[in-house]
């Protein structure tokens, strides 16, 4: 069986106008799992449990097999992180803000964060309050990556990003995952990349845990539907997640291919689906109900 | 923990020297020492607890390997640090320029005022924030104007109480002092811990 990083039973929490219902996910060691979903779909509500910035109502959680309540700092001391807003204090460099977080950690590592400091061209002495967005979250990658942490937790670290620094990221990121020991857990609304990088995809929608999946499988199942609408009745319409009829016809995704196949045969067209369909299809089919 | 005492030196790293040499200049002029003492403590001490108080700089020290109890604890304990910075350099200053050495009365008297204030600044900042402070002593004012329209003779009382206090054996008095502050000190610290493991980032 394959050891699970991040684990997550039965977790409810609730605010005022959200909850997570039911949330139970695990994150398998040694692969990158993007997490998606849309927005207020749940997503950086479910990475502040992991994190523990927030506690959960009910339901547990566990991190390296280890609870919060016991091993909190063990825990972190092998979490890097980074945020899709920058979270360093703004008026001191970042010489001074490695100065800060290096002694946090016991296996921080001053030639690696060089290593990245020169790769990424990032200022020593320049207040942070000067960086770019781009900038700002090469910083955390930098601090995040210098202290060998066995597991990286990035919420939507690619938002506002432009692609040529969203590529350099998804670069590192694929380097990183040579060795086999870390894991990564990426959320993102931009998923197109995932593509290059993702082995697993967690999908939530309400607060609630759609699937979690491996990326090819998704493939192999999930597909869109194209057709003319006469095709569509009361009962091939639960075939599909979700539909979307214009006057030319239908297009729809469906969450079993080989079956759609069968039914529909050659009078559809059966196309691969992006996650944004899926994403998209999804929250449609819920429209409908 | 005490990298994170160390990190609110860090950041104070520009304004404290400057303080301290304003602390300083401040001697020069004749006013009441421990006056001066007392707001310079409390500003710094403030200064340091609002850098923290944005909620990046709670999502970034939470999500370091520190727990919550060493996140509030490393604020208290920095506190008497930077009581201690500000004493000293009046303490050094007042004996280069006035030549003379504080009494040791006067001493205790600031820190334990300033104490006082942060038992209570601490876990009302924790609560809501510290914007509200002001407001908040505002608030203990009014209370405190009302109580006067009720007792009007309040402040003689206090007066009297305090004078019969300073009559009592030295010795005992000044234990008196000591204990009930750092009683003080350390049910507002348990306070703040227990409000700030509550709070939500």
């Amino acid at each position: 069986m394959m050891e699970n990083v991040i684990e997550l039973q039965h977790v409810y929490k609730a605010f005022k106008g959200f909850e997570l219902k039911d949330l139970s996910i695990s994150v398998k060691k040694g692969f990158v799992t993007g997490f998606i979903g849309g927005n207020g779909a749940g997503k950086s509500t479910t990475i502040k449990l992991i994190m523990n910035l927030l506690k959960p109502d009910s339901g547990t959680i566990s991190i390296f097999g280890m609870d919060y309540k016991k091993n909190e700092k063990e825990i972190k001391q092998r979490i890097g992180f980074v945020f899709d807003s920058n979270i360093f204090y703004e008026n001191i460099t970042l010489a001074e803000m490695k100065k800060i977080i290096k002694p946090a950690y016991r296996k921080w590592d001053d030639t690696l964060f060089n290593q990245y400091i020169d790769m990424f061209e990032l200022p020593l002495k320049k207040n942070l309050k000067t960086f770019s967005k781009g900038m700002k979250m090469k910083a955390s990658l930098t601090i995040a990556l210098s202290h060998h942490a066995e597991l990286i937790i990035m919420d939507e670290p690619t938002s506002g990003l432009d692609p040529i620094i969203r590529s350099e990221l998804l670069n590192i990121l694929h380097n990183l995952m040579q060795n086999g020991e870390r894991t990564i857990l990426f959320s993102t609304h931009i998923t197109t990349d995932l593509d290059r990088i993702a082995d697993y995809i967690t999908f939530i929608h309400n607060g609630q845990h759609i699937f979690t999946k491996e990326y090819y499988k998704i493939e192999e199942e999930f597909a869109i539907v194209k057709g003319g609408t006469n095709l569509l009745d009361r009962d091939t319409e639960q075939e599909f997640i979700g539909i979307h009829k214009t006057n030319h016809g239908f297009r729809a995704l469906t969450a079993n291919k080989q079956r759609t196949k069968n039914i529909f045969g050659d009078t559809v067209i059966i196309e691969k689906p992006t996650l944004e369909d899926i994403m998209l299809y999804t929250k449609k089919g819920e429209e409908r109900c | 923990m005490l990298n994170l005492i160390r990190k609110d030196m860090i950041l104070q790293k520009k304004t404290l020297p400057f303080m301290l040499l304003f602390l300083f200049v401040y001697l020069f002029v004749n006013v009441s020492t421990s006056w001066v003492a007392i707001v310079f403590c409390i500003v710094i001490i403030m200064n340091a607890f609002q850098t923290d108080e944005t909620s990046s700089a709670n999502l970034l020290l939470n999500s370091l390997p520190y727990t919550r109890k060493e996140i509030v604890s490393s604020k208290y304990i920095g506190a008497l640090i930077f009581i201690f910075l500000t004493l000293l350099t009046i303490f050094i200053g007042n004996w280069m320029i006035h030549r003379e050495i504080m009494q040791w009365e006067i001493l205790l008297f600031i820190t334990s005022i300033v104490m006082g204030l942060i038992s209570f600044a601490f876990p009302f900042s924790y609560l809501f924030n510290s914007k509200y402070l002001l407001i908040g002593f505002g608030g203990v004012f009014v209370v405190y104007m009302v109580t006067l329209s009720f007792i009007p003779n309040l402040n003689d009382r206090v007066r009297e109480l305090v004078q019969t206090v300073l009559s009592l054996d030295n010795s005992l008095f000044y234990l008196g002092i000591i204990l009930s502050v750092g009683l003080l000190y350390v049910l507002s610290w348990i306070l703040s811990i227990r409000i700030y493991s509550r709070k939500v980032f």
